[in-house]
């Protein structure tokens, strides 16, 4: 009684909606996934911004805990911090490597720590407000600079960010859309640096940023403390001695609900080897020929420390 | 929906209008970016499409091409050039942004063009070969005029690709309408990302439109809409929405 | 190539994420589309509105699409299902004006000897319509599964982005290697789902494969890629 037409149509039907069926299933987890060592004690989402050190702290966090038993998935590129404060509190994420000074100034905006120590201290409380939670800071730190060319530092005798207010008017400061919020009021109010132009540039002082400081297209940049092209390309970075970037020290930023006692000691064991150093070094190592990945350099790393 | 009425708020207020980063500002940026691109893509693709349409030849392969180029993923190709841009130390500025623009409208306008030239009767340019034009004459009075309808509707493919691209590129190139949605979205201020998104929509609804215009004029009199070639399927078959979209890609790319 | 060998389980569990996320959108595109403009073609004032409201959705940027989603459907903000709904979206806004197309395109003689040889309704939209219908559809939905797959790299701004990912990584670090790779196998996958779909189009409508192109708008077989030859 059924036609052949309507055989073929049934059986062209029945192949696509296996088909989607089947691609639906095939692939339930992130392949961005680390190891998956049993899962038992529980399961974790760890994100991180799209830049490679943030990358490559999600990778050592999280194949720590999944050694130790946690079935760990990666969320990549998440974006600003706006937005992964975002995820951490509505649960799309657990757990995301940030840096101390920043996350307790966008906790709470009229924060006046700068050290180490204060910011540490400082932390709890204010991200408890916003439902987050803070293990141990790292040793090592990253922080925003303000760098500019060699050949531009001589040119005009600039060795701290203050040097910079005599000739802000002529100068272009290049650094993600979100830095211009964040900071431009405070250079004017701690180093007199105001009336800069700014070209917004999101690549986390990544290639883009770079290239346009060696082009000339901007005059100063803000990379990243630890970024292998600082030192590769002889960029001098300017003084912060008035302090007006706290203390950067990484920290693993959670979900308050996501900590328990035991992540938290997995945590601070590992957090305790991460220096500058080691920082700089697994960096170079990314930004090498071979390109290794983040998950690669992190492997290799921990291996060593013996935490795997 | 709070955000979506504090957008418009933000749009018809007449001082955000001004200035190099104002509403004024940006759409001038994101015009120039997109009218550029269009041009140095309709230098290549408008000969090369007419030429293929009135020999024939090299159909297959530009087929082929299009259609493989089609399924280029912008965003890589765009990151793609920007980095070889960097590399040969351009800095983050519009050449390579305008390369990936071009690569991005060629296919439609060049679809447009063979697909208009192809859609005349054969019998009419028979006809003209049969008065003594000659090829040149042929193409120009009589294939391009007839054509028209289709290569304006290439181009108005063309242009909703751009400009909805042009988004992307406000990631590296500074300017256009494209940078409110990147800062909302930078921000997560939500916002700005519908400012964004609502200039956007709405300059290529309106281009859109005017190109739906400008296809109805350019339809040569004594030629009723419609009637280049058509199979017959009958007489009370419904015109199509859009009898001259010829190439349906898409405009999201942003 | 050594990088893709040594980085190849990534590589490739992206490209299968990749399959995931645009095949889902474009069926759903596809699915959706059908009773839409079946419906549209029938009913004069709905095509007119249902035309211009997607018109209105397909211009919307994919990025602010992607980012408000979850203010309007309560999602997470990293759910995929944000990413999958906005390209559904998008699936449907481009099928729908050719499927309004292709429906009304069978002509009113056709389908008046349909239903005078006792076809109607459903059966006559199964039987007639649909088939009749059928390469035009397909062809739509061809360009639909490219641009879908295209698509989804400009979602690894927002962290779901399959192949996208080599992208962002990619110019992060300066590896032009990373992003060639991305875009070779997001190419690779359209063809391949292009293929499925010229295959589902064998196996449904065999008499295709000898008889021209039945369709009404004869540009549609010169600039969809290969479709009539």
């Amino acid at each position: 009684m059924f036609s052949r037409t309507m055989t073929r149509t049934a059986i062209g039907a029945l192949s696509l909606g296996i088909g989607a069926v089947l691609l639906a299933g095939c692939t339930s987890g992130d392949p961005l996934d680390g190891g998956d060592a049993g899962g038992d004690a529980g399961t974790l989402t760890i994100g991180n911004q799209a830049f490679p050190e943030s990358e490559l702290l999600a990778q050592i966090y999280g194949q720590v805990l999944a050694a130790n038993g946690y079935d760990v998935t990666y969320e990549a590129g998440i974006g600003s911090r706006e937005t992964f404060i975002a995820a951490l509190q509505d649960g799309s994420i657990d757990l995301i490597p940030d840096y101390a000074g920043n996350a307790l100034i966008f906790a709470d905006p009229e924060a006046e720590q700068t050290s180490a120590e204060d910011v540490e201290a400082a932390l709890p409380a204010a991200l408890e407000e916003l439902g987050l939670a803070v293990t141990a800071a790292a040793p090592g730190e990253d922080s925003d600079a303000l760098v500019v060319t060699s050949e531009f530092a001589a040119s005009n005798d600039l060795s701290t960010i203050g040097d910079l207010a005599p000739i802000s008017g002529s100068v272009t400061l290049g650094a993600n859309t979100e830095f211009e919020p964040r900071w431009r009021d405070k250079l004017g109010e701690v180093y007199g640096f105001t009336g800069f132009a700014f070209k917004a540039i999101d690549d986390y002082g990544g290639p883009g940023t770079l290239a346009d400081l060696l082009a000339g297209n901007i005059q100063v940049a803000d990379i990243y403390t630890t970024t292998p092209s600082i030192a590769a390309n002889d960029l001098v970075v300017l003084e912060d001695d008035l302090d007006l970037f706290a203390a950067q020290n990484v920290i693993p930023l959670l979900n308050a609900d996501a900590l328990t006692d035991e992540i938290a000691a997995l945590l601070d064991e590992v957090s305790a080897l991460i220096t500058t150093d080691v920082l700089l070094d697994l960096n170079g190592q990314m930004a090498g020929d071979d390109k290794p990945s983040a998950a690669d350099v992190a492997e290799a790393w921990l291996t060593e420390q013996g935490l795997l | 929906m709070n955000f979506l009425i504090d957008a418009f708020g933000f749009i018809v207020d007449p001082a955000n209008w001004s200035g190099e980063t104002g509403i004024g500002g940006r759409l001038l940026q994101h015009l120039v970016i997109t009218g550029l691109s269009l041009l140095f893509a309709a230098l290549i693709a408008l000969p090369l499409g007419l030429l293929i349409g009135h020999t024939g030849r090299g159909r297959g392969a530009v087929i082929g091409l299009t259609g493989a180029a089609r399924a280029l993923p912008t965003f890589g190709v765009l990151t793609l050039f920007v980095l070889i841009g960097i590399q040969f130390g351009f800095g983050l500025s519009l050449p390579p942004v305008i390369v990936v623009l071009v690569v991005l409208a060629i296919p439609p306008l060049l679809a447009g063009a063979y697909s208009g030239v192809e859609a005349v009767d054969r019998q009419t340019v028979d006809a003209a070969r049969a008065q003594g034009m000659t090829e040149w004459q042929i193409l120009t009075q009589v294939e391009l005029p007839l054509a028209l309808p289709l290569i304006v509707g290439g181009l108005r493919s063309a242009t909703l690709q751009v400009v909805a691209t042009a988004t992307i590129a406000a990631y590296v190139a500074q300017g256009g309408l494209g940078r409110y949605l990147i800062e909302g979205v930078q921000s997560r201020d939500y916002v700005r990302a519908v400012i964004g998104a609502i200039l956007l929509a709405a300059l290529a609804l309106l281009l859109d439109g005017l190109f739906a215009a400008l296809q109805r004029l350019v339809v040569p009199r004594g030629v009723s809409r419609g009637s280049t070639r058509t199979t017959k399927t009958g007489s009370t078959a419904q015109r199509p929405s859009r009898p001259f979209d010829a190439t349906r890609t898409p405009v999201t790319e942003g | 190539m050594t990088w893709l060998w040594n980085n190849l389980d990534l590589v490739l569990g992206l490209t299968a994420e990749h399959a995931r996320l645009s095949a889902i959108p474009i069926l759903i595109g596809f699915a959706a589309s059908l009773p839409l403009g079946w419906l549209a073609s029938r009913v004069h004032w709905l095509r007119g509105i249902v035309l211009t409201v997607f018109n209105v959705i397909y211009t919307i940027p994919s990025l602010a699409l992607f980012v408000v989603l979850p203010l309007i459907l309560g999602t997470k903000i990293l759910d995929d299902l944000n990413v999958v709904v906005a390209l559904s979206l998008y699936a449907v806004a481009m099928m729908l004006r050719g499927t309004i197309d292709a429906f009304g395109s069978v002509s009113g003689d056709v389908l008046q000897s349909a239903t005078a040889q006792g076809f109607s309704g459903p059966s006559r939209f199964w039987t007639v319509q649909f088939p009749l219908a059928g390469p035009v559809l397909l062809a739509n939905l061809r360009v639909v599964s490219v641009s879908t797959v295209s698509l989804l790299s400009v979602a690894a701004l927002v962290g779901s982005g399959g192949l996208g990912y080599l992208f962002t990584n990619g110019y992060s670090r300066s590896f032009l290697d990373e992003i060639v790779i991305g875009i070779v196998f997001t190419v690779l996958l359209a063809l391949v789902f292009d293929a499925i779909l010229v295959l589902a189009g064998r196996l449904l409508m065999p008499w295709n494969r000898r008889a021209a192109v039945p369709t009404r708008i004869p540009f549609l077989k010169a600039v969809i890629p290969g479709s009539a030859r």
